[in-house]
């Protein structure tokens, strides 16, 4: 048997985080159950390929990347997208700050109060 | 909750709509109490067509999309003391005559939400559109593990419940895909109703493109992933 890296450590450990604090979300109804079980899929799919690393090379065979190198130049395209998306939801979020401030200019200006009584 | 004592309330979303509003607006002020129409930053007069349809009238100052319309319009309605809220779409393709249907398993107690299902009877869909409509109800499904028949119409009624605990974050269309996610997440009892559509060359053309539907796609995917 191999010896066990830091890395074969660290990362299920990170990953059995991620998950525990998905079911919180779950738990407190921020997240559905459903999207917990998808956090759930990809965080063990990390510790997975973490602990058995040759599982790499079924994907290597599966998806045609020739070699190890080439997966992990597509895992870190991954994670550069993945911070791309961050930032497409930090300009949502902006985003959403706007119309909020459109909203309630126009529930204002339209004295939705005042009509309802 | 008793029939004759809830208070409801039309909310329809317009953009660029004063050739429309009006027979909408006439033709939903006779299955509700009152109708708000949330003109979303057009640059005609829905406004002022709406408002002397009869409408209750909120103007954003600009165009926030779909989903921040709606979501104006029921703040709006809540604040009007809705009880039951109705959404339907402005450019006529909604026939106002089936709300009392999709009212009825709100009415009747058996539910907090209804969609309504352009697909549960006999209409002359384009193929186009029951493809979209179909990758859309796909979509939703992978994002909210919930199955709605016709998720992305804009046609539902929210109960007491729905009514008060409703929160759209979602600017555009996607707000129909957030929708089912709420009515999962809060546990709300769901009906769906078929009803009738009225496709016209106006409504086809003003509908969402491919690129436009494949961007909300990846929107929802990346929303319902990253939140």
């Amino acid at each position: 048997m191999l010896p066990i890296t830091p890395y074969q450590i660290i990362t299920p450990l990170i990953s059995l985080l991620a998950i525990v604090y998905a079911w919180s979300l779950v738990a407190k109804q921020k997240k559905t159950i459903w999207e917990g079980g998808l956090w759930t899929l990809f965080w063990s799919a990390i510790a997975v390929i973490a602990l058995f690393p040759d599982v790499l090379d079924w994907l290597t065979l599966v998806t045609g990347f020739k070699d190890r190198q080439n997966a992990l130049v597509i895992t870190f395209l991954g994670v550069l997208s993945f911070i791309v998306f961050s930032l497409i939801i930090r300009l949502e979020e902006l985003e959403q700050r706007h119309i909020k401030m459109v909203r309630s200019m126009a529930l204002k200006d339209a004295e939705v109060e005042k009509k309802a009584q | 909750m008793s029939t004759s004592s809830s208070h409801i309330i039309a909310v329809i979303p317009a953009y660029n709509e004063s050739k429309r509003i009006r027979s909408v607006v006439e033709g939903t002020s006779k299955f509700v109490d009152r109708v708000v129409v949330v003109d979303d930053g057009s640059s005609d007069d829905t406004a002022t067509v709406a408002q002397r349809a009869g409408a209750f009238v909120v103007r954003h100052g600009e165009n926030c999309g779909a989903g921040a319309a709606t979501m104006t319009g029921i703040e709006a309605a809540r604040a009007l003391g809705a009880e039951v809220i109705v959404t339907l779409d402005a450019d006529e393709q909604h026939d106002p005559k089936d709300i009392p249907a999709l009212l009825q398993p709100l009415l009747s107690g058996q539910s907090d939400f209804v969609f309504a299902n352009r697909f549960g009877q006999r209409n002359r869909i384009p193929l186009i559109r029951r493809f979209f409509n179909a990758v859309g109800n796909l979509v939703t499904f992978a994002t909210t593990g919930r199955w709605v028949n016709d998720s992305q119409c804009g046609f539902k009624a929210f109960g007491p419940r729905a009514v008060a605990e409703v929160r759209i974050r979602m600017s555009g269309y996607e707000f129909c895909t957030e929708l089912v996610r709420e009515s999962v997440q809060k546990r709300w009892r769901v009906a769906q109703v078929p009803i009738k559509v009225l496709y016209s060359q106006y409504t086809l053309a003003k509908g969402q493109s491919f690129a436009n539907g494949v961007k909300t796609a990846l929107r929802i995917l990346l929303r319902s992933f990253l939140r």
